[in-house]
């Protein structure tokens, strides 16, 4: 994250920090987590109040989240005219309705990196705003209690913490993609046999 | 319609394997690095709002006077004049910026001023007293 915004943190507390976190939601590369991380800690020293800061900051991730939710809502039509007869995105859109609660919910903290995606697919499917703002609260209010307890912990030495948690992120980014790959080896696996068994012996 | 043996399909799934693999390695041994480095500091204290840092190399050069000023408990005014300059207008410039408008001849100066002035305007720790009398 740039130093720059760090210093803006620290000169002018919880509202800018609320903004970043906005623009954080709305996928603009700030690397937010490390930002709540760096939240936490700084409350610990004293430079900002953590009720208001983690306050202030979830309205402006939630907010965040319902634009993009509201972008991929307003881009539906157009998906849908592009890709609505294709049997694979029928299944996929099927599938993601089916697990979208708990989709919203774990990249809220765990697979960040596929928070903006998720926003976009979620207001592209046809899920209800409600539901969504209801797991999507849930889960930035886990991701802001976590990182943020987690900075508060080790106060100056946040940047350790930082570090570790932002390559455990990309690791579970590496597993959920390697675990879609394996699924779907698997899936198609069984519809090549599925197929044979369907051809006659000539 | 897509068929199961369809080569893009095969593609993608082959594609999304390796670069899920690729991933898991690269961030995996980061991880590992990080937790390395992350197991050997405990946190202070908690709720210890009056803990005062002492460890200089903790600096940064994004940081403020005021900010590093609260963090090592030593008067913003003392920073400032170690390096001659006017807390006016600068108090909210990060140690980067300062370097940048008054020392623009020497990189990096700024913070080692603020590094060697922390170091000899810390507080003392407080003394222990000893649980036993002392026998002469």
């Amino acid at each position: 994250m740039s130093d720059f915004l760090l210093t803006q943190v620290i000169n002018y507390g919880a509202p800018v920090f609320a903004i970043l976190l906005f623009l954080g939601a709305l996928g603009v590369p700030i690397g937010a987590s490390v930002l709540v991380i760096a939240a936490g800690a700084f409350s610990q020293q004293g430079i900002l109040d953590w009720p208001l800061a983690a306050f202030l900051g979830l309205v402006g991730v939630v907010i965040g989240d319902a634009l993009s939710f509201g972008i991929g809502y307003y881009a539906k039509d157009w998906v849908d005219n592009r890709f609505g007869k294709s049997p694979a995105w029928r299944s996929a859109k099927e599938s993601f309705e089916a697990r979208a609660g708990l989709a919203i919910y774990l990249t809220r903290f765990l697979i960040t990196a596929l928070a903006v995606p998720i926003n976009l697919i979620a207001g592209g499917s046809g899920i209800k705003f409600r539901r969504f703002m209801v797991y999507d609260s849930l889960g930035e209010f886990t991701w802001i209690i976590l990182y943020g307890g987690l900075g508060y912990l080790f106060g100056s030495q946040w940047e350790l913490v930082s570090e570790f948690v932002s390559n455990f992120g990309g690791l579970i980014l590496g597993l959920a993609i390697l675990g879609i790959g394996i699924w779907l080896a698997r899936r198609r696996r069984r519809s090549i046999e599925n197929t044979n068994e369907k051809v006659p012996e000539a | 319609m897509e068929t199961p043996t369809n080569p893009k399909q095969r593609s993608l799934v082959t594609g999304l394997v390796i670069l899920g693999l690729i991933i898991v390695i690269f961030f995996g041994l980061r991880t590992v690095r990080a937790f390395r480095e992350f197991r050997g500091h405990r946190p202070a204290p908690p709720f210890a709002s009056e803990h005062i840092e002492t460890d200089v190399s903790l600096i940064r050069d994004w940081m403020t006077i005021p900010f590093i000023s609260k963090m090592y408990h030593v008067p913003s005014s003392i920073l400032f004049e170690a390096l001659e300059i006017q807390p006016h207008k600068n108090r909210e410039k990060s140690l980067r910026q300062l370097n940048e408008e008054y020392y623009p001849q020497a990189e990096g100066i700024v913070l080692e001023k603020v590094k060697a002035t922390i170091l000899a305007n810390q507080p003392q720790p407080t003394p222990v007293i000893p649980d036993t009398p002392v026998v002469p």
